[in-house]
């Protein structure tokens, strides 16, 4: 043996890197085997580094039961099953247990019209269809010609054969699907006229993904990945291996492998609603360049030339993030006038004051200001983006808060951007409105907080709210925000069952099944939808299948008013008990005490198991809460 | 004393076709290596590939039936 002293002197980063993840994995530190993954794959993207990363996860049998299996069935026209290590390994980086289920290459059309395959015989988690355009359109990739008769009717065709098979799966399966686009051919038969030409390659090529894109929008929980602009991003030459395509059915370079199973991580994320929520910035050397303590107002790098002018960039991302529902908060060293002399007066400032709901300047450790952020917004550490271009300090921050995701920006200016969009954290499956509006609602509520800590008492502070509440059914107008609600909402739910949206919808058409989507509106604003109730009537009783309410208006009471409402309506309809279940969760303690805290009483389970909890609609009202003014929307009632 | 390619070469196998380092000999070859099938053979030309920065075309990396043919390719093109 060497001596093990003297290798680790002479190790290399990448040997560091692997021993300290090997470390955790036998120690089953989960988020530090998760984050060593994320550090050996951005470091060290390689075919052996993926097999590395498989092999030492083999060896972690305890390990492996901490992380989510994740189930993936990956359909394809060529040798997907090549993908598998970066995958898994990818897997791994964000806390999965990849399991593949794998056909043959160009057996999707089997898989998906045969009831009786594989695909629809195995609980699975998501599917992926993968088809190169030269595999589904040889008519416009290879076999190409400007006369030919097949490109008259091709359009009808490729519509009719995506739309058939989207619709046997559909038929079969609510497994989310992604479905690749197609990339633009790499050479086009007419050359430089082919651009010019409406039966050109490279029209027709367009034409068939904004087909693709029409289909697929028709199939719930369908999903498109643009695998175009994948292969533009890299470049064609970058992005494929003829070599392999005719060797070995597998047309991608290494390069495209670890892109493209990236890209899945990101849906895979989406997916399992593990998006981030909130983006911590550093301030010196992150939005501006320079050290404004030592610097000063002139003298930081913020304006229209280079490195400024990469700052500016940089902001600019950050705003386009906080415009679609990202929180911004700020955790930087420094004396606290300065900064606010940089948000009050420096003229090249993209970002204000007002778009950060959390502003912690001081001189304490940055991990207490995360944890006083997490706080103040209600909101996961695990939720949280910390960014900052210190090496000391985000190593302090993956060591103390490992479930922080972290990243260390690089040494340029320029390429910050890249660095906080390439894994796609803050990335949701769909853009509704309430996400836009979500992030003036957390200053909304950092605001309210303000307020609880100057109120004399809690009844004081109810009462200062203002609240109103609205009870709606579920409809079309909210069935999307009501699925985001079940995969969104970690704390405040009682039994985090996720549905998706044909998931909700089928239970609304379901007469036994009472839905109810609240919405609360208080002084600082509209909250909009932020609680939902999924019961549904069985004999004489109402059982509570679903009781959750959004982080930003728990400890305001307005569970009580659900119950209240609930209780209300199972009078109506002639119910005698209302029955609820707590599952417990690491997340949900918020909610455990739900059903005790309101009259019910337990039937069974204990303080760390499922419980289930009853309550006499006759001997035990609820009240709704004398500071609440509520509405039914149902029945335009007060 | 054995050269640093001959043992980077040998790490790439071991780990590609799951055999120890100290097994593979100038006589490993994927007629009598039970992990080297076709599969892992383009997995192996993949690494090797990578590891030492070259590139093989189908008629060259169709011939790397042994260690000792991998040998003598590799070092003709580093």
């Amino acid at each position: 043996m060497r001596d093990s002293q003297a290798t680790y002197e002479f190790a290399t980063k990448e040997e560091q890197l692997r021993r300290a993840f090997a470390v955790h994995v036998q120690a089953n530190n989960r988020e530090h085997t998760i984050q060593y993954a994320r550090l050996l794959l951005d470091n060290f993207p390689s075919a052996k580094t993926y097999r590395y990363i498989g092999k030492v996860i083999s060896t972690g049998e305890v390990l492996r039961l901490s992380l989510r299996p994740f189930r993936v069935a990956l359909l394809s026209s060529f040798s997907i099953e090549f993908m598998q290590d970066a995958l898994f390994s990818m897997g791994v980086a964000n806390g999965f247990v990849i399991e593949f289920y794998l056909t043959g290459f160009d057996t999707f059309r089997q898989e998906i019209f045969d009831p009786n395959s594989g695909l629809y015989r195995q609980a699975l988690d998501l599917a992926i269809l993968a088809v190169e355009g030269e595999d589904w359109l040889p008519e416009i990739y290879c076999r190409y010609s400007p006369a030919s008769p097949k490109l008259g009717n091709i359009k009808d065709k490729f519509k009719g054969d995506l739309t058939s098979l989207m619709t046997s799966f559909r038929g079969k399966s609510s497994l989310p699907i992604l479905v690749h686009n197609f990339a633009q051919p790499s050479h086009y038969v007419l050359g430089i006229a082919d651009s010019s030409n409406q039966q050109g390659q490279e029209c027709l090529a367009r034409q068939m993904n904004e087909l693709l894109q029409e289909v697929c929008k028709q199939f719930s929980n369908c999903y498109v990945l643009n695998y175009d602009n994948l292969v533009s991003y890299a470049g064609q030459e970058q992005w494929y291996d003829r070599r392999m395509h005719h060797y070995a059915k597998f047309p991608l370079s290494q390069h495209a492998v670890g892109v493209l199973a990236r890209a899945y991580m990101k849906y895979s994320r989406a997916l399992l609603g593990l998006s981030k929520k909130c983006l911590v910035l550093d301030l010196d050397n992150t939005l501006w360049g320079g050290v404004i303590g030592e610097d000063g107002l002139e003298g930081i790098q913020l304006g229209s030339n280079y490195p400024g002018s990469a700052f500016v960039e940089f902001q600019q991302c950050i705003l386009g993030l906080h415009s679609k529902g990202v929180i911004l908060a700020i955790a930087s060293k420094n004396n606290p006038q300065d900064v606010e002399e940089v948000f009050a007066s420096h003229a090249s400032m993209v970002l204000r004051r007002a778009d950060f709901s959390a502003f912690e300047v001081h001189w304490n450790a940055k991990e207490e200001s995360l944890r006083r952020i997490a706080n103040k917004l209600n909101i996961g550490l695990d939720h949280i983006v910390f960014v900052d271009d210190n090496p000391a300090e985000c190593e302090h921050i993956r060591l103390v808060l490992p479930m922080v995701t972290v990243i260390q920006l690089p040494t340029n200016p320029e390429q910050y951007s890249k660095a906080l969009l390439k894994d796609g954290w803050f990335d949701t499956l769909s853009i509704s409105e309430e996400d836009i509006r979500r992030s003036a609602l957390y200053e909304q509520r950092a605001q309210a907080e303000a307020l609880r800590e100057t109120s004399n008492d809690l009844k004081g502070f109810y009462l200062d709210l203002d609240m109103t509440i609205h009870f709606s059914p579920v409809n079309a107008k909210n069935l999307s925000r009501a699925s985001q609600l079940t995969q969104k909402t970690n704390q405040f739910n009682a039994t985090t069952r996720r549905y998706s949206e044909s998931d909700v919808i089928g239970r609304v058409k379901d007469p036994a099944w009472f839905l109810s989507a609240v919405s609360v509106t208080d002084r600082f604003g509209d909250n909009g939808i932020v609680g939902l109730m999924m019961a549904y009537k069985n004999e004489g009783e109402f059982y509570i299948d679903t009781f959750l309410l959004s982080c930003r208006v728990i400890g305001r009471t307005v569970e009580t008013a659900m119950l209240a409402y609930l209780s209300r309506e199972a009078a109506t309809l002639g119910v005698n008990f209302i029955r609820g279940e707590i599952i417990p969760t690491p997340k949900n303690t918020p909610v455990r005490d739900l059903y005790e805290r309101h009259g019910f009483t337990r039937e069974i389970g204990g303080e760390n198991d499922i419980s289930i909890w009853r309550l006499e609609c006759e001997n035990a009202k609820i009240e709704f809460p004398l500071w609440i003014k509520h509405f039914d929307d149902k029945t335009n009632e007060q | 004393m054995e050269n640093n390619l001959a043992q980077s070469i040998k790490s790439v196998m071991s780990d590609i076709l799951n055999i120890p380092e100290e097994l593979i000999t100038e006589d490993t070859a994927s007629d009598n290596t039970e992990g080297w099938d076709s599969a892992n053979h383009i997995q192996l030309v993949v690494a090797l590939e990578q590891e030492f920065s070259i590139s093989f075309d189908v008629k060259e990396f169709e011939a790397l039936l042994s260690y000792a043919d991998i040998y003598d390719m590799v070092q003709s093109k580093i």
